[in-house]
């Protein structure tokens, strides 16, 4: 029976047709293989939370991030894989008179392994890092491209997948240590009081996952709901800015399409933010455009 | 082997802690004896006060009386044994009264410089002084609040320490750990007769003028004061005597700078009916295009008639002619110019460019530029180890050269109503304030600042100067300021600066 599974799989991986992934699913590269993608991405706002208070700004009016990522993912063995991802980003807004920021932003890397396979079930870890490619300014909120931190990422993820129709059920669990960053300024405000110094900390994060969704030889599809909160931080103040000190808290929900009959691919993503803590209630759309080739 | 596991479990949590460390070191100040006491800082010129005698404070009992004797050994037992907070306690406060003071009135500033949100009918509601801590909190701490905030907070500490300084002298009553050597003593000890205290002073003196500053905050204004006070004990530098005379004569002087401020013109300062009559004005000088609120809903000019307030170094002629020409006028050759490089940096603003413009920009929620050189002075005061009186006197001398930079600015800026940069389509890497836009704010603050910090301090006058400039220019890095703003800010900061310093010269100081 076990000989069977192995056989089954074996056969699975060599049937398996080009394979975009990503740090958050259970798909593997294999060996020697690279997708490399280009996605571009908007996101907008209009509305968003100071603090608990759900507000708009007619200073602001709708805030606009546009993005550029050029993604690799690369399969060291069937079982590891590296990903890392480039972005450039451009912030705009359509009131106000705060001058929109762009630059490269944080260059990530990600090592995905898959440490435990049985049957339709999986278990990967997963470790990132990522770090400021350009000496953007981080606190400029809502305008920066960034918070300009270093970051170290542990992710645990669990998938099932059922072997004959391809349907999957994901969820993962991070934990991010988020560095010290400077600031231009040598004093700032949080948490109520004034720190004579440039270095800020920014708050360490968590984030869990649920996805649901069908993976077939051509084609994935399927829908998620993300959680992501800072585990500390301050509030926005009642009418200010926000800053990189702030406990940031988003609910997202979204869907997921990719179709990649063989080496080239396009993938699509849409999301709606639906609450959150001292962050913009945000739309986002990403097309991407995928293409795979054999070492 | 059980230690073993002891180590590696310590190490283990330690590196834990290592990497998710969030602590942020901030340079600390520590306390230390001053290169002069300033004995003679008893006959210094106040500035609300007419003379140390105004007020008073009872004869003091002698250190040989059962009563001196009997707080004295209240004193041991306070300091005998400290607990960690109270050890902290000692060392924050040990650091310098006027220093930590001044420390606290900029992270109030900090606290309540934004701007009221909009209400639901568009408009902007007032903050109101009788209703402190609802939406929106009074005061809006903006730079000529702050501004006016730090300078009473100056002159009430100055004016109380020399008349505390007079007192010393007058009774000349010693520490107690020279009364009796036994007394467990944590900071340095310098040649001050201790009566009264005048950590107790600075305490009472501060206290009262930021409870009318910040009403919202006296539950926290009043444990500042309570830790203040015990931390003299704790260190076992001030019987209670001394403590209790130094908080009645603080609260007095307090009380008489205050009565100052009740009529200095503030109150009429956000006076919005004004400014109809002021653009008529500015246009009838030939103002084509004047300012106008760049927010949505349109937001009332920051405090209009804040020009109209009193000055503390000159008087109200003499503001008139300390007022800059008129600004370049739109459409004129040298207003083209000035324009044309905000837009050139707008397209290529460098990144050092927006560092200083980022630095300096000491925006909403921020204790503001008077804030800014606030810290500058009174670090400078104490690394050159001042005396409490001593750098009284410098904070006084500056914050009221900065309060009288704002006054002016604030006339200059009204009566010309000139338009900001973001009329002709400009943005900022900052943020607009709201109010018209010669001469520039930082540049007239600054300038002032560094002239009395540069007659203060000749060694570094150059380096304030420097830094002042930078300051300047720091607004048209940022978008905000026609280049022409900032130079006449400049000079008049100097000139404004300059009646500080004349007041410093002599002040009897011979400093």
């Amino acid at each position: 029976m076990k000989k069977h599974v192995l056989i089954a799989a074996f056969t699975a991986l060599l049937a398996r047709p080009a394979l975009a992934q990503m740090p958050n699913d259970a798909i593997y590269m294999p060996k020697k293989t690279i997708c490399t993608a280009v996605m571009l991405g908007q996101s907008n706002w209009n509305w968003y939370w100071e603090n608990t208070l759900k507000r708009e700004n007619y200073n602001i009016g709708v805030h606009t991030t546009q993005s550029v990522n050029v993604m690799a993912a690369y399969g060291i063995t069937n079982r590891v894989s590296l990903i890392v991802n480039l972005p450039y980003v451009s912030t705009s807004t359509s009131a106000g008179n705060l001058l929109g920021q762009k630059g490269f932003q944080d260059l990530s890397g990600w090592v995905k392994v898959n440490a435990v396979q049985y049957k339709g079930l999986s278990l990967h870890g997963i470790v990132g890092v990522s770090a400021p490619l350009s000496d953007y300014v981080p606190n400029f909120q809502p305008m920066s491209i960034g918070m300009g931190a270093k970051t170290v990422s542990g992710r645990v993820l669990l998938n099932y997948k059922h072997p004959r129709t391809g349907l999957y059920v994901t969820t993962h669990g991070t934990y991010t240590w988020r560095g010290t960053i400077r600031i231009d300024q040598d004093a700032y405000q949080a948490d109520g009081r004034v720190y004579n110094t440039n270095k800020v900390a920014v708050p360490n994060a968590v984030d869990a996952d649920v996805r649901l969704g069908i993976l077939r030889r051509t084609f994935q599809t399927e829908v998620f709901a993300e959680r992501f909160e800072c585990v500390s931080g301050d509030n926005i103040r009642r009418n200010d800015m926000p800053f990189p000190t702030n406990n940031m808290q988003v609910t997202t929900v979204g869907m997921y399409a990719r179709y990649q009959p063989h080496k080239v691919g396009v993938n699509a993503r849409g999301s709606y933010v639906t609450s959150g803590l001292n962050m913009g209630q945000s739309t986002s759309f990403m097309v991407g455009l995928l293409y795979q080739f054999h070492l | 082997m059980k230690n073993f596991h002891k180590i590696l479990i310590a190490s283990t949590l330690s590196l834990t802690v290592w990497a998710c460390d969030k602590t942020i070191d901030e340079p600390q100040r520590v306390g230390y004896t001053p290169t002069s006491v300033d004995e003679k800082a008893g006959t210094w010129k106040t500035y609300v006060l007419t003379a140390p005698t105004d007020v008073t404070i009872a004869t003091p009992s002698s250190t040989s009386s059962a009563e001196y004797q009997a707080e004295l050994t209240d004193l041991k037992s306070r300091s005998a044994n400290l607990s960690l907070d109270q050890q902290e306690a000692v060392v924050f406060w040990g650091a310098g009264a006027v220093y930590r003071w001044n420390e606290i009135a900029r992270e109030l500033a900090a606290r309540y410089n934004v701007p009221p949100a909009s209400n639901a009918d568009g408009k902007y509601p007032v903050p109101d002084a009788a209703n402190p801590t609802a939406d929106p909190k009074f005061p809006f701490a903006n730079p000529p609040y702050t501004a006016r905030a730090l300078a009473y907070l100056s002159v009430a500490q100055y004016d109380a320490l020399v008349s505390a300084w007079s007192y010393k002298y007058k009774f000349k009553r010693v520490a107690p750990s020279k009364v009796d050597a036994t007394v467990r003593v944590a900071l340095p000890v310098s040649a001050l007769p201790s009566y009264p205290s005048e950590d107790a002073v600075v305490a009472a003196a501060s206290y009262t003028v930021l409870k009318a500053m910040f009403p919202g905050e006296v539950s926290f204004l009043d444990a500042k004061l309570a830790e203040h006070r015990n931390s003299r004990l704790w260190a076992g530098m001030n019987v209670e005597s001394d403590l209790a005379a130094g908080v009645s004569l603080g609260t007095q002087v307090g009380a008489k700078v205050m009565g100052r401020a009740k009529t200095d013109g503030m109150s009429a300062a956000n006076n919005q009916t004004l400014t109809a009559g002021m653009i008529e004005a500015a246009k009838g000088r030939g103002q084509t295009d004047v300012w106008s609120s760049q927010e949505t809903p349109v937001r009332p000019p920051m405090l209009p008639n804040y020009g109209a307030a009193i000055n503390w170094n000159f008087d109200a002629a003499t503001k008139v002619k300390l007022r800059p020409g008129v600004a370049p006028l739109p459409g004129s050759d040298q207003f083209n110019k000035e324009l044309a490089e905000l837009q050139s940096m707008q397209k290529n603003q460098t990144r050092e460019q927006a560092r200083i413009a980022n630095y300096w920009s000491d925006g909403p929620g921020s204790y503001t530029p008077p804030g800014h050189w606030n810290r500058a002075a009174a670090n400078a005061a104490h690394e050159a180890k001042y005396s409490e009186v001593r750098m009284a006197r410098t904070m006084a001398l500056v914050s009221t050269a900065i309060h009288d930079a704002g006054v002016c600015c604030w006339e200059t800026k009204f009566y010309y109503y000139t338009p900001r940069p973001q009329q002709y389509g400009v943005k900022t890497s900052i943020g607009l304030p709201n109010f018209p836009s010669y001469t520039s704010g930082h540049s007239t603050f600054s300038a002032a600042a560094a002239t009395v910090l540069g007659y203060v301090f000749p060694d570094k006058a150059d380096t304030f100067m420097a830094q002042a400039k930078e300051a300047s220019e720091s607004r048209v890095y940022g978008m905000i300021h026609f280049r022409s703003d900032c130079d006449a800010g400049l000079v008049c900061g100097k000139n404004i600066g300059s009646y500080a310093v004349t007041r410093g010269q002599a002040d009897g100081s011979g400093l």
